[in-house]
């Protein structure tokens, strides 16, 4: 199964796709290439060996051991595969190696495509500071506070937060994911807080470099989704609102983001793909932002597929993953701006395998799964009755997506759809999910990232 | 270019510790004019016990597994004598090989054993812990 064997695929820069994750984004990478006439090479660790996505890929191969680091984050096991079944790209998905910059220049070193942006893209959105300073540059909003490191001296470092006004927050330069970052509400705190995420930055990230901005207190999360090829083709396909999160992962995300004017996203969208022409990014991305009081604030971006990508599939019409491999592929968008247009409400709520009140993680065995169907529904996901979901992976089972007519529509369809689920053998957080969706904040819509945090401390207290 | 020296010591700890690093287990490497053999200390391909309910009286069965993802060998192309074609085998007794790019990764018996089946065949790819061969250990 060698790469240009194919004489029909011949003029394509690869034939063969191998995908380089596991579970549901797998599943969902195989699909976008086998529906494009791509082969694809499954790899699994040693406790995914039991994958169904294993059995319909054209070729499957154990990488390693259970342990990520010995198996999906093993960046010579998965040349090696590649190597080994003849495969003439790797596709990342999301998580693991998706956003290491090393592991995309040694793709690209084999002689192999990286389906995703080129080594340098992710390295400078990777750092903080850089990015900041990349996207100001492109007229992208971003947060208060100097797009540089913060000094060592504390006196100087008084007095930039003096400048941008108390109550600022003190992030890792090499950070995200909601780590390496601390609130300082004045300045009795200010050189305390400095100090620990200082070190904690040192030994999370391998750098101790802090940046500081402004904190907002009651911001809304709205990301916006890119797509560029690479003949200096970009269009936004819209925008979501992932505000609904739990110790900063998002729980529930849905597109559009209620209740913003459409002249104002429209301007971020259109400056978002100026930043993109202007640092050259290819393939799929998502800017982040913080929306507080009618105004965006830039705070990342995530040069990959994101986990919420099907809402705006069910907006858009795009098929977010299939564009990602033909922009791979060397092939033009053939869309224009004008052509991108966004019908209807998406949301999609994350089945993870964990106690619905602890959120404790829980492995096991399905014993019975119901899944939703019917219009206007989708579920993504790689599980079947008698999987056994392994400890050692991200607990997500199973993503429940709804499309309606109207956000309310939306919400009516996930309530029913996440009625007829039903997933026994392991904890879940259905029922937290359900009863998240029959509350009136959600329903209300713009709520903001503290929401679903203090829904649940008032409900834990009732 | 002048050549690596195999009897160098430091070239020799070189790719001890590169194998160590690469979680192999061995390699053997082929020169017209030198030749290149090494097989770490804790080097045995993996073994997996059966389930006691299989084990045969007076003797135990065991399944040796890939240690990495390759292609596996029958014998050394270059040198098709190496192969043990007898079904028993001596403890470290090379028993196939993984080719890993240009690498051959000799595969030994982990213990004086009866080969009781083949599962891989010649220049099928296989992937880390796949079953290799079943072996029956003698007592």
């Amino acid at each position: 199964m060698h790469d240009r064997s194919d004489p029909t695929q011949s003029k394509r820069r690869f034939s063969t796709v191998l995908i380089a994750n596991r579970g549901e984004i797998a599943l969902r990478i195989q699909r976008a290439c086998h529906a494009l006439g791509l082969k694809t090479v499954a790899v699994c660790s040693e406790a995914d060996r039991d994958a169904l996505y294993g059995q319909s890929a054209d070729m499957f191969l154990c990488i390693g051991p259970a342990a990520a680091t010995k198996s999906y984050l093993n960046k010579d096991a998965l040349l090696l595969a590649a190597r080994l079944s003849g495969a003439g790209a790797i596709h990342p998905g999301y998580g693991f190696l998706s956003e290491n910059a090393a592991f995309s220049a040694a793709v690209e070193e084999a002689g192999l495509v990286f389906v995703g942006p080129v080594a340098s893209a992710i390295a400078t959105m990777g750092d903080k500071i850089a990015a900041k300073t990349a996207m100001k540059a492109a007229g992208v909003p971003c947060v208060p506070g100097p797009d540089q490191e913060l000094p060592s001296k504390s006196g100087a470092i008084r007095e930039i937060a003096a400048e941008i006004g108390y109550p600022v927050i003190i992030k890792a330069a090499g950070g995200g994911g909601g780590r390496g970052m601390r609130v300082v509400a004045n300045e009795a705190a200010l050189e305390d807080a400095v100090t620990l995420t200082r070190e904690e930055a040192r030994k999370a990230f391998g750098s101790p470099a802090l940046y500081m901005e402004k904190f907002l207190q009651h911001p809304r999360h709205v990301e916006i989704q890119v797509l560029c090829d690479m003949h200096g083709n970009a269009v936004w396909l819209g925008h979501r609102d992932c505000s609904m999160q739990r110790r900063h992962q998002k729980v529930v995300e849905e597109a559009p983001a209620p209740g913003i004017p459409p002249d104002l996203i429209a301007s971020v969208g259109s400056a978002c793909v100026a930043a993109c022409r202007q640092i050259g990014y290819r393939g799929v991305g998502t800017f982040e932002f913080l929306y507080e009081d009618g105004a965006f604030y830039f705070i990342e971006m995530n040069t990959r597929l994101q986990v919420e990508h099907p809402v705006t599939e069910m907006t858009s019409g795009i098929d977010i993953v299939q564009a990602q491999l033909k922009v791979a592929l060397g092939e033009p968008l053939g869309i224009s701006q004008e052509d991108v247009t966004c019908k209807g409400h998406s949301i999609e709520c994350r089945i993870n395998a964990e106690d619905p009140a602890t959120f404790m993680p829980s492995a096991g065995v399905i014993t019975a799964l119901e899944l939703p169907s019917g219009p206007g529904i989708r579920v993504d996901t790689h599980v079947f009755e008698g999987y056994r979901i392994s400890p050692y992976y991200d607990s997500l089972v199973v993503k429940l997506i709804v499309h309606g007519a109207t956000r309310a529509e939306a919400i009516a369809r996930i309530r029913g759809a996440l009625a007829k689920l039903r997933l026994e053998g392991i904890a879940t957080n259905v029922s937290f999910l359900r009863a998240l969706f029959e509350g009136e904040g959600f329903a209300r819509g713009e709520t903001d990232i503290h929401y679903l945090e203090n829904w649940l401390r008032e409900r834990s207290a009732a | 270019m002048s050549q690596v020296d195999f009897t160098d010591p430091a070239t020799i700890a070189e790719l001890m510790a590169a194998l160590e690093a690469a979680g192999v287990d061995g390699l053997q490497l082929e020169r017209p004019d030198q030749g290149l053999r090494i097989i770490l200390a804790r080097g045995r391909p993996a073994v997996i016990r059966r389930p006691e309910g299989l084990a045969v009286a007076g003797a135990s069965r065991t399944t040796v597994k890939a240690p990495i993802a390759g292609v596996f060998l029958t014998h050394d192309p270059s040198r098709p004598t190496t192969l043990h074609r007898s079904d028993d085998v001596e403890q470290g007794d090379i028993i196939g090989f993984l080719r890993i790019g240009p690498i051959l990764v000799p595969l030994t018996a982990p213990a004086s054993a009866r080969i009781m089946r083949r599962v891989a065949e010649h220049g099928a790819i296989v992937g880390f812990g796949d079953p290799l061969f079943e072996i029956e250990l003698q007592s």
